[in-house]
Formats: C-alpha cells, structure tokens, sequence
C-alpha cells in the first residue's frame, strides 16, 4: 500500500524534474562550456556568482567577484572593467546552484548588457578542466 | 502451534503499523519583508504522529544566502517544534524561492523540501542600470529610466554623481516614473562614474553607473606609397544603444 502511495509522487518528481528553476536546463544561446570560454582567452570577462568566503577560498583567476548579497557595491566595480565586445562568463558552483543564472539574468535585464553566459557546470566544471 | 504463528503475524502487524511519522502544517511559506528587512523568517511547523522517535539526519538550505535550524534533532511521539529557515536578502529583488532540504530516518518518508517564497518589495525599477559612451563618441545625453513600485509613493528624488565627469538631469514624467538625463563633458578620457539615486524620504539608496569605454579597435586599410589613400572601412556598428 505505501508503494502504490509512492505511484503519484514518483510520477510528479519525474515530470516536474526540469521545472525546479535550478534544475531546468540553460539555453544553448546562454550558456557556454569551459572549452569555448577558454577559447576566447582575454576577451571573456570571468564572473563568480558565489558566496564571498567560497570566492575568497578559490576561484577561477582574474575573475571577479558578483554575487547578489553584495551586488550594489561589486556591480560597479565590474562595470570599470567591461568594454564593450567582451564575453561575460559567469559561474557558481554547479550543486542545486541558481546563483549564475540570476546573476547573468541581473547583467541583462539591468546592466543591458550583451554576451552575457552561464557556464556549464560552473565551478565544479572548471576544476575538472584546470 | 497456532498460537504461536497468530502471535508472530500479529507482532509483524504491530512493527509494520509502529513507524516514524513527522507531519508538516505547511512546507510552504510566503513572506513579505518590508523594503529595508535585512532577512526574512519562516518557520515550518511539525509534529511527531507516529509512535517512534524521529531523528533529523539533515537539514540542508539551497543556498548560501539561507540558514536552517531545528529545535532539537529528535523529536519523540507527539512532540511537536518548528525548523526555521533565515533568508538573509543582501541586495536581492523580486520574487526568491528557497529551499530546505530535510532528511530524517522515518521509513516512508525521508526528505521533505520545505520552500520558502519571499517577494521583496522594490521601491525603485532603475533601467539600465549602466550608461556607457565609446571614447571618442559624440558625448550626447542618454537616458535612465525609474519607475516607483506599485507599493510606494516617491514625489522626488535627487540623483547625484560621484564625479564631475557627468552630468545629470532629472525629469518628472508623472504616473510614477522619472527619466534621468546623463550627459558626459567629453568622451575623451576613460573616466566613470557612480549615480546615487536617492528617493525623497527613503532610507534606501539606489545607484547607477556612467562610463566612458574602451572603443573597439577597428580596422585600418593599408596605405600604398604614391597612389591615392583607401578610404578607411566605417566602423561596424555595435547594438549597444541606451
């Protein structure tokens, strides 16, 4: 009887499966992997959407720290090192982690900036590579 | 020899029937923080309505940004207490979900996500947030638009630049939306700037940005000795319009 119980949420948790913001999968059109980012060497700006004590135990180097906790101070200190045809490649860690997207979705909506990415498998992904 | 085999299914009945069972009053919160809370508080309700204790072998938050405690980590039959999840908001806007995941040792039901909605209330929509000229371009004024939340009533505000590279001017449009002009004295030098927007009678400060860029290089056309100079190839234009 508990089994048949399970039936029903079983099916849900399958179906809904990509409809957990975090869980759903990331456009094509804005996302990038490790290798493409990699491949455009200095005209990508790396950006870290964790928290500060993760940012400060390790990171991608050259990339910079914007996370939503301290957005308003950190958002301009990004905005001095943009130029324009820049690749903004943005991270987090890659465990139930809806930082990257937030953050990139921030950069375009408010910034109104372009080229703005969510790394694929964020920071875990880059440590396989590195 | 019945007996003892009536004894043992009874005894199966009695251990199948004597389980763990923590029940929820919700597993879902909605909060309202005011626009200056620093965090906002939800607190999950339970109750122990099995006949064996429950013990909590996790409780695990999806983000940095929240915290989870439980009153105790073993809650005996009829017991009740609450696990309370702190969101700590920093500069976040608009609608948050979080998370936190709770795995105990009952049999028929280990994990409970319990899900906490919070809508932070946005005194200002500031659009874009960066306004940018390439060095070199005509130092024509661009615009930021700020619009006043649905929530909230602002008559005034008074927007200032951190240097006096740029200047600002600041247009009531009425219907709850202001346009801010940014006119830079000069693209020459790669200079930026941060625009404080402050709401009359408001403790919160909103910012925005002004820069002069880096232009794009662009390409050149060789120049042959003794013969007419190629004309230059027109820079290609970029979608970046304010």
């Amino acid at each position: 009887m508990a089994a048949l119980a399970l039936l029903p949420a079983a099916g849900e948790a399958i179906y809904f499966r990509d409809k957990i913001s975090w869980r759903s999968a990331i456009p094509p059109s804005e996302s990038v992997t490790v290798e493409q980012a990699h491949a455009w060497g200095e005209n990508a700006i790396w950006i870290d959407a964790r928290p500060d004590d993760e940012f400060a135990r390790d990171h991608v180097p050259g990339a910079l720290s914007l996370n939503e906790d301290r957005w308003n101070e950190l958002l301009p200190q990004f905005l001095a090192v943009w130029s324009p045809g820049k690749k903004i490649v943005v991270y987090c860690s890659s465990l139930s982690c809806n930082a990257s997207r937030e953050v990139a979705r921030r950069l375009r909506k408010e910034a109104q900036l372009p080229d703005v990415l969510v790394l694929e498998g964020g920071w875990e992904a880059w440590l396989k590579q590195r | 020899m019945k007996t003892p085999i009536f004894a043992f299914i009874l005894s199966i009945i009695a251990c199948l029937s004597a389980r763990a069972e923590l029940k929820w009053e919700q597993t879902a919160v909605e909060l309202h923080p005011a626009a200056t809370d620093k965090q906002a508080v939800g607190h999950f309700k339970y109750q122990n309505t099995g006949k064996t204790p429950v013990h909590f072998k996790s409780v695990h938050p999806s983000c940095g940004c929240t915290t989870a405690q439980t009153q105790k980590e073993l809650v005996q039959p009829g017991d009740k207490g609450e696990i309370t999840a702190t969101f700590n908001i920093g500069d976040r806007t608009g609608t948050q979900i979080k998370t936190v995941t709770v795995e105990t040792d009952e049999a028929a039901n280990q994990k409970t996500v319990l899900t906490l909605k919070a809508v932070i209330p946005q005194q200002l929509d500031i659009s874009p947030a960066f306004v940018f000229w390439k060095q070199g371009e005509k130092p024509d004024p661009k615009q930021i638009s700020v619009k006043v939340g649905k929530d909230f009533t602002v008559k005034h505000i008074k927007v200032t630049s951190s240097t006096p590279n740029f200047q600002t001017k600041v247009e009531d449009t009425g219907k709850g939306e202001f346009k801010i002009d940014v006119t830079p004295q000069d693209t020459n030098k790669l200079v930026a700037s941060m625009l404080t927007i402050q709401p009359e009678d408001s403790q919160k400060t909103f910012y925005a940005t002004a820069r002069i860029t880096n232009a794009p290089v662009a390409p050149v056309a060789p120049v042959v000795p003794g013969g007419p100079t190629a004309p230059a190839r027109p820079t290609a234009p970029t979608d970046q319009t304010h």
